[in-house]
């Protein structure tokens, strides 16, 4: 080829080589069951019995109020949890950096949730608001709140919050803290020489700083609630939940104890649209306010 | 005369000989390696007892924590089921009717089933005539109570539903914290299982059709007995299968459960700190002149659709579930009551021993008993876990107070019932009338 020059061809053959390993994992992995899966939603199917619908699972999908009910859950996560989250983690950032090295015995500890399964875990804390076995019990009687149960179909979506900020505050907090130390610090010293107090230079200085990271994990922890399982999963053992309690849940049951395989794909595919129109409008319009970009 | 006696037993020998070579055929096939996947315990103490009679035929055994989840893939994907699938009664009829399983009457004809495994569990293995597989535990309702509370409280055992609420009234006003029985909330096996113990049916299947009639008497009389004995706060619906529920059995503040008789054993699992409380008798009746029982769970094993040597898979699954041999091994080292079978009259008294667990009781013949008084059957619908889910939420909703009198739940849960059966593509739904 003479459009294209030797040396391009093999920079970019050479990158291609590099990236290689990840290519075959998420094309396997990943984009070949979600063009199959997208296959899949396009018949109907009872037991081993197949057939061709078109856009029948999707017309009935936009029908099936079960199906827009289970979002519930992740949009209360969605305007609750996240956001509570990532504040108590940049919080819990700032609080590192004032010790010296960034406090990595604090770091450790708050981390350490994160490195427990979400299913096991989910089995602790059900016994922790179990009716006979809860030793919040005690504390609760202090107060003389006698035989209160805990674990009721309206309190699921508070235990869930503090399952998850439980989980995912000390991860999160680590990840803003790995941002923070990698803003230059002459920005605060300058700030410092101006006459800023400490938390004067975090907010003021550091916060506007972190909005690209933030906004990151903001994505990544939207698309959590979106696809929120296994506490959910577990808190069923102790207080029924319809099966339809939030989306993830909902395609496994039709799945798997409905045997409705190809119209739980069908709203898979449909799940996976809306949590990546989503994020693609988060990061184009947080991308202009960063940028300072003016269409 | 010993000769008499002698040449009696010989010719007895010789008619058993002969049975037995009835009901399990010789197989004329090549060696061949069948799969089975079962959850149950010990299963291959039975597997080499049959490769002795068998040598031709290997079984291997799988058990996976996501039984149903990797059964149901394997029957959507069309490919990949095991020759022998383990399935839940109450959920046969569902893969039965989606094709899962293919007919084995061939090696098992219908008069040979009968003989071996009772009318009745034609309705669990079987549909419009085809036999597709062999039941293996039983899952009589038994009353397990605690001789303990029992004793403490001067409570009598009951043998009739009358005498039931009557005992659990009394334990209610001298020991309002404890619970005298507590019904699962949810488990529509324990509820359409209490209707079938009274001798009715809330469903069925009858020449290719599916009947659905919740409000018949029975079940009205079963779900008001219940409702009043709630609504009034005698006992309360609790949620089964979980930490606080094995607490509390363990710990001793529910003085009676009714469940299937495999239930004996998971207790002794479960919960070891009640060794020595618990007794089990057969479950009271309205009518004690007129006794009934049905059942609660129990699994058989079935031949399925992607099976390539159904008739290896076939002689496996009748030796598996009837042959003394095997019923001995389960019994052993599964602990299973495979009572279903009629040779389990054959080593039954072998079997039947003091159970210290029970208190020294000979719980064996008292499950056998309760398992001979189940006189009825019917075939459950295909759509078992929408039909649980629809119960659970709606005593949920009750205990929530969303529903006031406990007894509205049957008639609002079968109207969603018939809703889920269309739902499913089942036109074919009779309501209002039961086949007798």
């Amino acid at each position: 080829m003479t459009w294209i020059s030797k040396a391009r061809l093999k920079a970019t053959l050479k990158a291609y080589l590099f990236l290689a390993p990840f290519l075959v994992v998420f094309i396997g992995l990943v984009v070949y069951p979600i063009g199959l899966g997208v296959r899949l939603s396009l018949y109907g199917q009872r037991g081993a019995r197949m057939w061709y619908v078109g856009l029948d699972n999707y017309k009935r999908i936009f029908a099936d109020s079960m199906f827009w009910q289970s979002f519930k859950i992740p949009l209360f996560l969605l305007l609750v949890q996240v956001p509570v989250m990532l504040f108590l983690a940049t919080m819990i950032a700032f609080l590192y950096e004032t010790r010296k090295g960034g406090g990595p015995v604090y770091r450790f500890i708050y981390y350490l949730p994160y490195t427990i399964p979400g299913i096991v875990s989910g089995i602790v804390w059900s016994y922790i608001f179990s009716d006979s076995m809860s030793p919040l019990h005690p504390l609760l009687s202090l107060f003389g709140l006698e035989n209160v149960k805990l674990l009721t179909r309206a309190n699921v979506p508070g235990i869930l919050l503090v399952i998850i900020l439980w989980q995912f505050t000390g991860y999160t907090a680590f990840l803003v803290y790995s941002s923070l130390i990698a803003i230059p610090k002459e920005y605060s010293e300058a700030a410092q020489i101006d006459g800023a107090g400490l938390w004067q230079i975090a907010f003021r200085i550091k916060l506007p700083l972190l909005k690209g990271p933030l906004i990151t994990l903001f994505i990544f922890n939207a698309i959590g609630a979106m696809q929120v399982f296994n506490e959910p999963w577990m808190l069923g053992n102790l207080v029924v939940l319809p099966l339809n309690y939030t989306p993830a849940m909902y395609i496994y049951n039709s799945a798997f104890s409905q045997g409705r395989f190809t119209y739980a794909t069908a709203m898979g595919v449909i799940l996976a649209v809306i949590t990546c129109a989503f994020s693609w409008y988060i990061l184009r319009s947080a991308g202009r306010q960063i940028l300072g970009r003016r269409d | 005369m010993k000769r008499v006696a002698l040449a009696l037993l010989l010719a007895l020998a010789l008619s058993v000989g002969v049975c037995a070579a009835d009901y399990y055929p010789e197989y004329t096939g090549p060696p061949v390696e069948i799969t089975m996947w079962a959850w149950t315990s010990n299963e291959n103490y039975s597997i080499e007892e049959f490769q002795k009679v068998y040598p031709n035929i290997t079984v291997i055994w799988e058990d996976f924590g996501v039984h149903y989840e990797k059964a149901q893939t394997a029957l959507a994907a069309g490919s990949g089921l095991p020759d022998v699938l383990m399935v839940e009664y109450s959920f046969a009829p569902e893969y039965m009717d989606l094709g899962a399983f293919q007919p084995i009457n061939k090696w098992l004809d219908e008069e040979t089933f009968v003989k071996l495994y009772g009318e009745q569990a034609l309705g669990w293995c079987s549909m419009d005539g085809e036999i597709y597989g062999t039941p293996q535990d039983s899952g009589a309702i038994a009353l397990f109570y605690r001789q303990d509370l029992f004793d403490q409280y001067g409570l009598e055992v009951p043998t009739t539903w009358e005498e039931f609420a009557e005992q659990a009234r009394k334990f209610k006003a001298a020991a309002p914290h404890l619970e005298f029985n507590a019904p699962p909330l949810g488990y529509a096996l324990w509820w359409v299982g209490l209707v079938w113990q009274s001798g009715g049916k809330m469903f069925d299947y009858h020449d290719g059709n599916w009947y659905i009639d919740f409000t018949n008497p029975i079940a009205e009389k079963v779900f008001e007995f219940w409702g009043e004995l709630i609504d009034e706060g005698t006992i309360n619906v609790t949620m089964w299968w979980n930490a606080d529920w094995y607490n509390s059995l363990n710990m001793g503040t529910t003085a009676t459960v009714l469940n299937g008789c495999w239930f004996a054993e998971w207790l002794r699992y479960n919960a070891p700190d009640s060794e020595g409380m618990w007794r089990v008798i057969a479950p009271p009746n309205f009518d004690p002149s007129n006794p009934h029982n049905g059942m609660l769970g129990g699994s058989g094993f079935y031949v399925t659709a992607h099976s390539k040597n159904p008739e290896a898979a076939a002689i496996f699954v009748n030796w598996l579930n009837s042959h003394p041999d095997s019923l001995r091994c389960l019994n052993q080292y599964s602990n299973l009551p495979i009572m279903v079978s009629t040779r389990y009259e054959e080593v039954v008294h072998e079997l039947a021993v003091d159970d210290s667990f029970f208190g020294g009781q000979n719980i064996v013949e008292e499950l056998w008993h309760a398992h001979n008084l189940i006189n009825t059957t019917f075939v459950g619908l295909p759509i078992w876990s929408n039909l649980d889910n629809a119960l659970s939420l709606l005593l949920q909703d009750y205990v929530d107070g969303k529903i006031e009198r406990f007894a509205d739940i049957l008639p609002m849960w079968e109207e969603q019932v018939i809703g889920f059966m269309e739902e499913f593509g089942y036109f074919n739904v009779i309501v209002g009338e039961l086949p007798d």
